[in-house]
């Protein structure tokens, strides 16, 4: 199965706020900006890189290009999940719109399209975390996929 | 970047390709395949052959951050993913060390 995402009319994402895809990874709940989704397909075949960081799972090749794979429980420091069932590679664009890039970010399960509210975001770190929000009883961890594609 | 000719090798499990352009010299010794470089020798396990019109792409910032190795790029052969090896620097996987010979 693949499902695409588009940017809908009205989205936003600047400084966090607007439409989110939500995804399980291990113990949390991230919420990635749905304009920089631009697909969720079944976990793809990963080749993995010697010696990458826990973080890179490796290349895998979608669309007829290479494409990196990191994994997103290693990004966020979740502790893992129970087995998921039905793990899905959430390709999206990261980095600067003038220089971005196509990543792949596994997840353990694709959950839904939510809408968040810039008031609703509380204590990033300035990086990949760019806060957390409060969601239906639960703690979501919403991430500014730019800063993945900046050079550190 | 353009296409050119590259020798596609297997090792670690992974595929690697290295520009037609910098191979100096290929041999089979001991079950193990060598490819010569001007300034180093390669390991692989295997050989898949010669191939034309590689699109490389360079390493994505995202990439590079998080594999710290010195590359010429990556593409795709068929529907595999693979890594274009600077010949300059070579990465330690490939590298003949002492002992594989």
């Amino acid at each position: 199965m693949a499902e695409s995402f588009r940017r809908a009319p009205g989205v936003r994402d600047h400084r966090g706020a607007g439409t989110h895809l939500l995804v399980r990874a291990g113990e949390y709940v991230c919420a990635l900006p749905l304009g920089s989704v631009r697909r969720v397909v079944r976990s793809l075949t990963v080749h993995p890189l010697p010696g990458a960081a826990d973080e890179l799972q490796g290349l895998a090749e979608f669309g007829g290009e290479p494409l990196p794979v990191l994994s997103l429980a290693r990004l966020v420091n979740a502790s893992p999940g129970a087995n998921p069932s039905y793990p899905v590679t959430v390709v999206v664009w990261v980095g600067a719109a003038d220089a971005r890039e196509m990543v792949g970010l596994s997840a353990d399960a694709a959950l839904e399209v939510v809408e968040l509210s810039t008031a609703s975001i509380v204590a990033g770190d300035g990086g990949l975390l760019l806060g957390e929000a409060p969601l239906n009883g639960e703690v979501v961890r919403v991430l500014d996929l730019e800063s993945l594609g900046r050079d550190h | 970047m353009s296409a050119r000719g590259f020798l596609l090798l297997r090792r670690g499990g992974l595929l690697w390709g290295v520009a037609n352009s910098d191979v100096e010299g290929l041999a089979l010794r001991g079950g193990g395949f060598f490819v010569a470089l001007s300034g180093s020798t390669l390991v692989a396990d295997e050989i898949l052959g010669v191939v034309e019109g590689l699109v490389v792409r360079r390493l994505a910032p995202s990439l590079r951050r998080f594999w710290p190795v010195a590359a010429a790029g990556m593409a795709v052969h068929g529907d595999e993913p693979l890594v274009v090896v600077d010949p300059e620097r070579p990465p330690r996987v490939l590298r003949l060390e002492q002992g594989d010979a």
